[in-house]
């Protein structure tokens, strides 16, 4: 490791210990101040390879061998649009045949080997499963998914110690400090602790995401979207609405002009026209009122039984 | 749309002795708590009867035309119209004894203005009010929220002005009378006394205006018969022109019934007799009712120290320890 020598100034490691070696997408390393130096304008020519580079691609190098985090890059680069999941074929072999083929094509492009074929491969991949792609954009894997559960119990193994640790430590402390009698304070404690396992007892059991049979199910649940419901019985047909209106049907829109009902509203001013009130409405309106609920109560159940006090 | 207005569904009663059978149910449930240890017989020396409540409210709905009539700025009709349903639906359910009719009356009137759009602030219309403006102003600015809760935020009214105009345009445009402005003088003055009676709770408004119209019509010896049930009804009505009739008729004598005097003798002996059995909680003169009214003051004191207090022992608890009690605590 210590042999590292920059390829332009030939400083190693051994002569500046602060040496930071970086790494671009072509592979080849070049050190911090050469780095400066070269790309001030923020953009130039690989020393080695002449490639054009860009100067915020450059990172520091983690690998001791620089093909390495040429290979690191262009495997994130592809896996970006090569990323179907293990659910997404019918069968291991298909999937399998993918993984090769994704292999492969990070082996060329690291390898200099047929790039101009493998380059055009990606973009031809990259239309045909555009959709796809776009879609498994945000979803974890089943791996990724597994990990993250762990991850989960592991927090909740953690937090029940860390709590168990503060009683006891409580309990020392009291012990230390208190001047209460000894026994007493045991025994709240011991009450305490009981209860604390009680709790515990009561919280539900962990997710369960197995069957007995050992099918799993919560999994699938998060990765899928719920199948859309698909309508069943007969399809909606509109019907008018229709309301009661316990009294002679008004006049219409067109018999309030036609009959000259209109004559005898005030007719709309300007400003009220332009809000759209037009005297039509007003007069269309009164007449309703007017003839709404006249005749009692036809559909109400009182109908029949109105009995008339006064007559 | 009056038909599926509340005011139809809620709001509409079968019969004047249905409204009396409601309002008696309020009565007895308001003596039946204020006055459990006494005797059958005194009970009503003390307490008001249901007649004596009902001879309050009429005279309370007078002074309600009054007071609307008066009111500056002059107030369209539709707010005294729907004041007036206010007032009539409040008294339905609850006691005069337990809610005094002055209060609720311009409590009625203060809400008609809102709901009907006819904006007055509240120093605006306490100007209308004789005596202590700022007293008036609290008790109406409490019970508005009581009003509106006992008329189960049912607050659109339809009243019978619009369908008078209706049925107007209408004998105008199909009508053979001559004139039909003449009628105007003679419904209003009907409609003013409709209100006064329990025809609005009973009839719909377009039954009140058609009564309107056609004893106008009668006063000027004017006959609108064949008008009504050839043209207006016509073939609608068919079968059912004997229920409209029945109600014209039922409508117009009540009218006629509303014009008594009260007297004056008995009006003061229901006054003396009402302030002796209201119901001091509700009374704003009482000691219990500043005490009341104090007290949910201090509540919220109390809610307000109780969560600081609450808030301080959480505080030295996280902190690990004890700090001298802050002076809102102690």
């Amino acid at each position: 490791m210590d042999d590292f020598t920059c390829p332009r100034c030939r400083t190693s490691k051994f002569q500046n210990p602060s040496l930071k070696m970086m790494v671009n997408v072509c592979g080849h390393g070049l050190c911090e101040s050469c780095v400066d130096l070269l790309f001030l304008k923020g953009s130039g020519a690989c020393p080695e390879c002449k490639i054009p580079l860009r100067r915020n691609n450059f990172r520091v190098q983690l690998f001791e061998d620089a093909s390495v985090e040429k290979e690191v890059d262009i495997r994130k680069r592809v896996l970006r649009d090569f990323n179907k999941k293990e659910e997404d074929f019918s069968s291991l072999e298909e999937y399998n045949d993918y993984l090769e083929e994704v292999e492969t094509i990070i082996y060329n492009l690291t390898n200099n080997i047929d790039i101009v074929n493998t380059n055009k491969k990606i973009e031809q991949y990259k239309r045909d499963n555009r959709e796809q792609i776009l879609k498994n954009k945000g979803k974890l894997g089943k791996v990724e998914y597994e990990l993250e559960e762990l991850l989960e119990i592991e927090k909740q193994i953690e937090e029940a110690r860390k709590k168990e640790i503060q009683l006891e430590e409580a309990l020392i402390d009291e012990l230390m400090f208190s001047n209460a009698d000894a026994q007493n304070i045991l025994d709240t404690f011991a009450q305490q602790a009981q209860q604390a396992k009680e709790e515990k007892a009561k919280q539900p059991p962990p997710k369960v995401t197995q069957f007995s049979t050992g099918i799993q199910f919560s999994r699938q649940n998060h990765a899928s979207f719920l199948p859309v419901p698909t309508d069943e019985g007969p399809s909606y047909s509109y019907k008018p609405v229709t309301f009661p209106t316990d009294g002679p049907r008004p006049p219409s829109d067109e018999e309030l002009i036609e009959r000259d009902f209109i004559k005898h509203v005030r007719s709309e001013s300007e400003q009220e026209r332009a809000g759209g009130f037009k005297s039509t409405i007003a007069c269309k309106r009164a007449l309703q009122d007017g003839s709404h609920g006249a005749l009692p109560f036809q559909e109400n159940t009182g109908s029949t039984l109105r009995i008339i006090y006064y007559v | 749309m009056f038909p599926t207005s509340t005011q139809c569904k809620y709001w509409m009663f079968g019969s004047e002795e249905e409204l009396n059978k409601l309002r008696e149910r309020a009565n007895q449930k308001h003596i039946q708590i204020h006055g459990r240890q006494m005797n059958d017989s005194v009970k009503y020396e003390f307490f008001l009867t249901p007649e004596e409540e009902k001879i309050m409210v009429k005279r309370y709905e007078l002074h309600l035309r009054d007071f609307c009539k008066r009111f500056q700025p002059p107030m369209p009709r539709c707010v005294v119209g729907t004041s007036f349903h206010y007032f009539k639906r409040f008294y339905i359910h609850n006691s005069v004894m337990n809610y005094h009719p002055k209060e609720i009356m311009v409590t009625c009137i203060y809400l008609a203005c809102k709901v009907e759009e006819f904006n007055v602030s509240i120093q605006q219309f306490v100007a209308n009010i004789k005596g202590d403006r700022e007293k008036a102003t609290d008790i109406i600015l409490n019970n508005e929220l009581l009003l509106m809760e006992q008329m189960n935020f049912h607050l659109s009214i339809h009243n019978p002005f619009r369908p008078v105009e209706g049925l107007l345009i209408d004998i105008k445009t199909r009508g053979s009378l001559h004139d039909p402005e003449r009628l105007r003088p003679g419904i209003e003055h009907f409609l003013e006394r409709a209100l006064l009676t329990d025809a609005i709770l009973l009839y719909s408004p377009s039954q009140v205006a058609l009564a309107a119209v056609l004893h106008a019509a009668s006063k000027l010896q004017e006959n609108l018969d064949s008008y009504v049930t050839d043209t207006l009804f016509g073939e609608d009505g068919r079968g059912k022109l004997e229920d409209l009739i029945d109600a014209v008729r039922g409508i117009r004598s009540m009218v006629k019934m509303a014009d008594s005097t009260p007297d004056r003798n008995q009006q003061k002996m229901l006054d003396k007799k009402l302030e002796k059995c209201r119901n001091p909680e509700n009374n704003p003169d009482s000691e219990i009712y500043k005490k009341r009214m104090q007290a949910i003051l201090d509540e919220d004191d109390d809610l307000y120290n109780t969560i600081s207090a609450q808030n301080h022992s959480m505080d030295s608890s996280a902190l690990n320890m004890s700090i001298p009690a802050s002076p809102e605590v102690a």
